[in-house]
């Protein structure tokens, strides 16, 4: 009976098509330092997941925002344990995602055949950084709030286009409900969506070149 | 096109591939691992470290010492010692854009910039040397990112010490490494890996050396740390802070049970007509946000006057007024119930013959009744009573406010009901406080703790109060 389904499923699907392309590859001898990339894709997916129950709950408007957050913390069953994972998990991420940038380049993986491979990775780095800039605000707490104004404060002195960097991230030239709007749009929408797709890049061609290996005295 | 050099490598990675694994089950087994520790990592830190909790933002507290996530720091501090460079640091951009764009841009292309086809580090020994300067420097900017860039003139030697080695940490030590790296190549031909190794380590160890010395110094020479002020969690909590703020900031006129319908005793406003905070008149009809826009832009025509932090330097931040508003919700708004830790008494009734303590009995007394006139730039003959050393010596009568074990003490006969004349007969000191008197076991204990030289701690009360002797 569950052959039948199974072999009706994998007719439709090629379960065992995927099994040789996906899982069944050949590697080189790994190590433990090798397990930093998958770490990265496990905090985006487990931020992608509290960060979701998060907004049903938060509502990006001066008024509200912090509000809502106390509302999380303190009526919401489990509400500070999401956000709690979601808070510990961006710094984590930051961390393991810059490691991990480490790693490739002690051990020279960026080298031929995975440039590309590397020149996403960096892309998903500043992604990270873009995630951990705009969810700061989110909270809209005191440190929140003024960590923004010196962290838009610093783009805005750049030469001639500053001024303009300056609005375009505040929507304005104070930082208001029109600022946090973006924020969270950023947030939600526009970085994960990068990085949804640098990160389908980035194992794409780790699967298409392979996982490289540690490298010796004669590499 | 030569496509020896790729065929080689991919050759090289057809021998490491038959002595290697699978990815399923061997990769995914450490992958696996890994992910359940950061998942039960990220669980603990949830659970019993938690998020700090912050006030709510706002933005015209310009007070507030602003400082960005913690993986920006080292950025923050490196512009902070760059602005210390003469000259050059005048020109903000070149570090606040040039060089994390210059950062950057290296990184991205790193492939196209380092083009050697050597893996193993004692063939890109330099690079390796170049990264470990660059990463060490960033650590150590981050763990001294808190330590200010100039100290004041009287500050003591090792403070200022500390602030003196922070560019040479942070800056020259890290641009003197990557300059020699940089060289090398030039000037010393047959150089073997293990030069730039040295550079690299004599570079990072001296940075974290003396990031050591700079944190310690600055420990035991700086300033001592700012206390944090607590945020309160739970709703008990906000609304006695509410209460606290009530009774400094809206107590003069609207009393201390918010029912004066008659302002009295405040100057320029005295006799006029107001309404009864804590009537359902007012409670029912005003909501939440109406209440928090009255308390912080005011009521001009009825003589209120702004208490939020916009319109007043000295008024209140957002988070407090909402407290305020809480406070009054749940104490005088027979729509809400309080939480049982709020209506606990200001102290810990007395027993008999038991002495109180400033910090457990008179503090919660004078916070609630008092402070609101006899804190700064207020009408009060300078008897300021916001600390222990301020009840007892502050203020133009100093000597005769508080006097131990004196019952004539100015404190007691006012509280007392007694006004203090002058020589001339004028009243020099009315009845405290001036409206209203105090609850007669405030009276009692203020009586008990002045009559008993005025013990500030627990302890100091016990050590002070009778043993009782059992009787047989």
């Amino acid at each position: 009976m569950w052959k039948r389904f199974f072999d009706w499923l994998d007719e439709r699907l090629g379960f065992n098509g995927m099994y040789k392309a996906l899982l069944d590859r050949p590697e080189p001898r790994g190590n433990w330092w090798n397990t930093l990339g998958s770490a990265s894709l496990v905090l985006f997916l487990l931020q992608g997941i509290t960060g979701i129950f998060l907004t049903m709950y938060y509502t990006p408007s001066p008024d509200h925002a912090y509000d809502s957050i106390t509302y999380i913390m303190n009526d919401v069953a489990f509400g500070w344990l999401v956000r709690g994972v979601h808070h510990w998990g961006a710094t984590l991420m930051v961390l393991v995602v810059f490691i991990h940038m480490l790693r490739v380049f002690v051990s020279a993986s960026f080298k031929y055949p995975r440039e590309l491979t590397w020149i996403i990775g960096v892309g998903l780095l500043l992604a990270t950084l873009g995630m951990g800039f705009t969810g700061y605000l989110l909270p809209w707490n005191q440190r929140s709030y003024w960590a923004t104004v010196v962290g838009t404060q610093i783009a805005g002195t750049a030469p001639l286009v500053g001024e303009f960097i300056l609005r375009a991230l505040r929507g304005g030239t104070d930082l208001s409900a029109l600022t946090l709007q973006r924020f969270f749009a950023i947030h939600i929408w526009v970085l994960p969506a990068v990085m949804t797709a640098l990160i389908g890049a980035h194992l794409y061609l780790i699967i298409r070149h392979g996982e490289s290996h540690w490298p010796k005295q004669n590499d | 096109m030569n496509h020896d050099w790729k065929q080689k490598i991919n050759e090289r990675y057809e021998q490491e591939l038959r002595k290697g694994e699978f990815f399923w089950p061997d990769s995914v087994f450490r992958d696996a691992i890994v992910a359940l520790g950061l998942v039960i990592l990220l669980l603990l830190l949830a659970t019993f470290v938690g998020v700090p909790n912050e006030p709510k933002a706002d933005p015209a507290d310009t007070s507030y010492l602003p400082r960005p996530e913690w993986y920006f720091l080292f950025l923050f501090k490196f512009l902070a010692l760059y602005g210390q460079i003469p000259l050059l640091g005048r020109v903000e951009w070149l570090a606040t854009v040039v060089v994390p764009l210059l950062a950057i841009g290296l990184l991205l292309f790193l492939p196209f910039i380092e083009r050697g086809r050597d893996r193993h580090y004692t063939k890109r020994a330099i690079p390796l040397a170049i990264m470990a300067l660059i990463v060490v420097d960033m650590v150590s900017l981050t763990l001294m990112a808190e330590i200010p860039t100039v100290a004041p003139e009287d500050a003591p030697l090792g403070w200022k010490l500390a602030v003196a080695l922070q560019p040479i940490t942070g800056l020259a030590i890290p641009g003197v490494g990557l300059v020699l790296l940089l060289v090398l190549p030039k000037i010393h031909r047959n150089a073997t890996w293990r030069t730039p190794a040295w550079i690299a380590g004599i570079g990072s160890g001296s940075m974290l050396v003396l990031t050591a010395t700079i944190l310690v110094l600055y420990g035991a020479f700086g300033p001592p740390p700012e206390k944090t002020e607590e945020v309160p969690v739970t709703l008990a909590e906000k609304i006695l802070a509410g209460q606290d703020l009530y009774s400094i900031h809206c107590v003069e006129c609207h009393g201390d049970d918010g029912k004066v319908t008659v302002i009295e005793g405040v100057e320029g406003l005295e006799g006029k007509q107001i309404s009864p905070i804590n009537s359902r008149d007012v409670l029912y009809t005003v909501n939440d946000a109406s209440m928090v826009e009255i308390i912080a832009y005011g009521r001009p025509d009825s003589g209120m006057p702004p208490l939020g932090k916009q319109y007043n330097p000295e008024g209140l931040s957002k988070s407090e007024i909402d407290y305020i508003v809480l406070f009054m919700r749940y104490m005088w708004d027979d729509r809400f119930q309080p939480p049982a830790e709020v209506l606990q008494p200001l102290f810990p009734p007395l027993a008999a013959g038991e002495v109180p303590s400033y910090e457990v009995h008179i503090a919660p007394i004078v916070k609630r009744y008092c402070i609101s006139c006899h804190r700064p730039g207020k009408d009060n003959n300078n008897y300021l009573m916001t600390t222990y050393e301020e009840v007892l010596f502050s203020g133009d009568n100093a000597d005769k406010n508080v006097v131990a074990g004196d019952p004539n003490s100015y404190l007691l006969l006012t509280i007392q009901g007694q006004e203090i004349l002058d020589a001339e007969g004028n009243v020099l000191i009315g009845v405290m406080p001036p409206r209203g008197t105090l609850k007669p076991d405030a009276i009692d204990a203020l009586i008990r703790w002045v009559m008993n030289g005025m013990p500030r701690t627990a302890e100091e009360a016990a050590r002070l109060t009778p043993t009782p002797t059992p009787t047989p």
